[in-house]
């Protein structure tokens, strides 16, 4: 009992510091955050006034907010969905036996492994009218075609999507084949003398197996897509006017650019308590499906 | 009990080596030899600031340096600031916000300026640098508007003096049948004649916190006041910009995406005819397509009036800083002669004193035209208020929705005005 005591002491002074730090860097930040989010912080004005709740109920009056949060269910939600088919489909694609396998699932990855400032300071020239790629390839097949595609608000939120996929989606796919890499060749040559095709051994065997992988994934990308910052930021500037905004985006803003520290930290309060909310609820699922 | 000692052992250790790891941090700036004599004579101190600065990518960095640690006696350390407009201020604000000392001087161009003279985040400079009769050497209109504060003190040196002014194609010129643009009708007719096959009379950069410059620059034109969306001035000039791009179609839409990277290099290109630019050209210059014959700068046309803005990068004390002694030697050195000439030959800023500017070593092509514009035009400072890029950003996003027929001019110039009232 006694040694039982003195090894638990040991083990609690063994993880103190890497507590203490965590404690200083997180649990101190969020606190502070959520106490400057009560105060009408304006440094540049010299402000500093308690309102309570004030910037939380400003935030839902506040167009360029609203705006913000409108971009960003499109961007997770078009990004996710973009994600999961495409992924999958390149999972499949790249699960098959062909010959240069390997060479082209190692040049997959490459995209996954540049910093997304640099594919965004490099898309930004990329959909430029006069001088991109993008508008130089569709011009093979229609010499005619004209499209600054980031100065609409439609046009840029699709290309804002396109790079966020480009980017991400070569490392969903790889994830992805590693689930399908435990799929057992039996069960479709099983399913293939009882008479299943390619597409019924997918959905009754692949999609199922693999079904739990997707979630989980699919959980940590719309995390990550929620938080996304660099790709507007690089890329956009949040334009054409505010329609690329992501939130994330708007809480740099707020805070580095305009010093309007109280509203930011509300907007990154309300933020972190949606990122909770839908962890908590994402885990739960993942939990119960269990094929 | 021989395991439990190696237990609290492990455990100091592991804590030491995190400790450790938390302090003597470099600070990644890069600190050049210092030169003779740089030491502080009260305490035998070596003199030492550390420099936040944009110009570090410059060719002529290095000389710079150099000359400035040797006339100032300070050996200067420096950071490179970044070199997009949005980090680059975002990473000041900062540093100036929470009180960091890691740096003494600091670059900082206007919108900055106006930004930070009223938090108390700069040290005040009249009575250590700017001294009377070095402060009338610089342009007033623009150290009271842009340096100034309401208290009355001056918080920055300007390195240089810069001008918002025409640059044009003078091929395209020639292939219009144009000796000049002296008035709104020649610039009209300039950029018809030079609409065509794909190339536009008129170039801007109208990203949504770039185009401030020019919406400003043409109010100033037609005679309005960028705070007065009344003022008929002022709706002119933004309805002259409307028709530019969707009546005449003499300067393109897509143009809303683009800073001045972007505008510059169709500009060099040959897809626009003229543009508005700052500096002395030495984008132009590095494309080799700078010269009387090819991209130079005219004199601003006449509207309702010759008028254009002047702008400055200024070196600002940090009210922070540990340096103070040794940051105002330095800062006397960039106020003074030797400072200013050392700007024009490394990186051609056109000095801001008018006695250094009408010195012998000052000279060429630029000299020329900043001399005919500043006896021609009426000169002013941008308009900004104190939360400038709030304010620019607001306004920037106002003239794309007008400019893409998302508004009617009368609901652009209601906005703007609340937009006004609201930051003003």
């Amino acid at each position: 009992m006694y040694e039982n005591k003195k090894y638990i002491t040991i083990a609690w002074i063994l993880v103190l510091p890497a507590l203490l730090i965590r404690v200083f860097t997180t649990i101190y930040p969020i606190i502070e955050t959520f106490r400057i989010s009560l105060y009408d912080v304006k440094l540049l004005r010299g402000i500093n006034e308690f309102v309570g709740f004030q910037n939380y109920l400003n935030i839902f009056q506040d167009s360029k907010m609203i705006a913000s949060i409108n971009f960003t269910v499109i961007f997770v939600v078009g990004s996710m969905i973009g994600h999961i088919v495409l992924g999958i489909a390149l999972a499949l694609i790249l699960n098959m036996k062909f010959a240069g396998q390997k060479v082209l699932r190692t040049i997959v990855l490459l995209p996954w492994a540049m910093p997304m400032v640099v594919i965004a300071m490099a898309s930004k020239w990329a959909f430029n009218n006069e001088y991109g790629l993008v508008n130089d390839f569709i011009r093979w097949f229609n010499p005619s075609f004209h499209l600054d595609w980031l100065i609409h608000a439609t046009t840029a939120s699709h290309a804002v999507i396109a790079v966020d996929l480009w980017k991400d989606l070569p490392f969903f796919a790889i994830l992805i084949l590693a689930g399908l890499q435990f799929i057992s060749s039996d069960m479709y040559e099983a399913a293939k003398i009882d008479g299943a095709g390619v597409i019924r051994s997918f959905f009754t065997i692949t999609l199922p197996l693999i079904s739990k992988n997707i979630l989980v994934l699919s959980i940590f990308f719309t995390m990550w897509r929620i938080t996304s910052f660099d790709v507007v930021y690089a890329m956009t500037s949040g334009g054409p006017g505010e329609s690329t905004a992501l939130i994330a985006y708007r809480i740099t803003t707020e805070a580095f650019t305009n010093l309007n520290t109280g509203y930011a930290s509300s907007i990154a309060v309300v933020l972190f308590l949606v990122m909770a909310l839908l962890s908590a609820l994402s885990m739960r699922a993942a939990k119960r499906v269990d094929y | 009990m021989k395991k439990t000692k190696t237990s609290i052992f492990a455990a100091a250790t592991a804590l030491t080596v995190l400790l450790s790891g938390c302090s003597g941090v470099n600070s990644g700036s890069n600190n050049e030899d210092p030169n003779s004599g740089t030491t502080n004579s009260a305490s035998g101190k070596q003199d030492e600031i550390t420099l936040y600065t944009i110009q570090s990518t410059n060719p002529n960095f290095e000389a710079w340096l150099n000359e400035a640690q040797e006339k100032s006696g300070v050996k200067i350390n420096w950071v490179a600031a970044p070199t997009d407009s949005d980090t680059r201020q975002q990473k000041i604000s900062t540093i100036l916000s929470s009180g960091d000392s890691s740096v003494d001087i600091l670059e900082i161009n206007d919108e900055m300026a106006t930004s930070f003279k009223n938090a108390g985040w700069l040290d005040p400079l009249q009575d250590s640098v700017l001294t009377s009769d070095i402060v009338e050497q610089f342009p007033q209109g623009y150290m009271e508007d842009m340096l100034t504060s309401d208290k009355g003190d001056i918080i920055g040196v300007p390195s240089y003096s810069g001008y918002l002014g025409l640059w044009v194609d003078q091929k395209k010129l020639d292939a219009a049948g144009m000796k000049s643009i002296e008035t709104e009708e020649d610039f009209v007719n300039f950029m018809k004649a030079s609409t065509k096959d794909g190339q536009y009379g008129y170039g801007g950069s109208w990203e949504k916190t770039y185009v401030f410059n020019e919406i400003a620059t043409f109010v100033n034109l037609f005679g309005g006041d960028y705070f007065d969306w009344t003022n008929e001035g002022s709706r002119k000039a933004i309805k002259f910009m409307y028709d530019m791009a969707n009546t005449w179609k003499v300067t393109p839409v897509d143009q809303i995406a683009d800073k001045y990277e972007q505008m510059n290099q169709k500009f060099i290109d040959g897809k626009y005819a003229m543009v508005f630019m700052w500096g002395t050209g030495n984008d132009y210059k590095e494309a080799n397509r700078y010269g009387m014959d090819q991209i130079h700068m005219i004199n601003m046309p006449r509207f309702a009036k010759r008028s254009i803005f002047t702008d400055s990068w200024s070196y600002v004390l940090n009210s922070s800083s540990k340096n103070k002694e040794a940051a105002i030697k330095f800062l006397k050195y960039a106020a003074g002669e030797e400072g200013e000439l050392s700007g024009w030959k490394n990186f051609g800023r056109y000095p801001a004193r008018a006695d250094v500017a009408s010195h012998e070593a000052v000279s060429g092509d630029v000299k020329v035209i900043y001399t005919e514009i500043q006896a021609t035009n009426e000169i002013h400072g941008r308009p900004m208020l104190p939360q400038t890029m709030e304010f620019i950003s607001e306004m920037g996003t106002l003239f794309q929705n007008y400019i893409q027929d998302q508004m009617t001019l009368d609901e652009f110039c209601t906005k703007a005005q609340e937009a006004v009232e609201k930051y003003k």
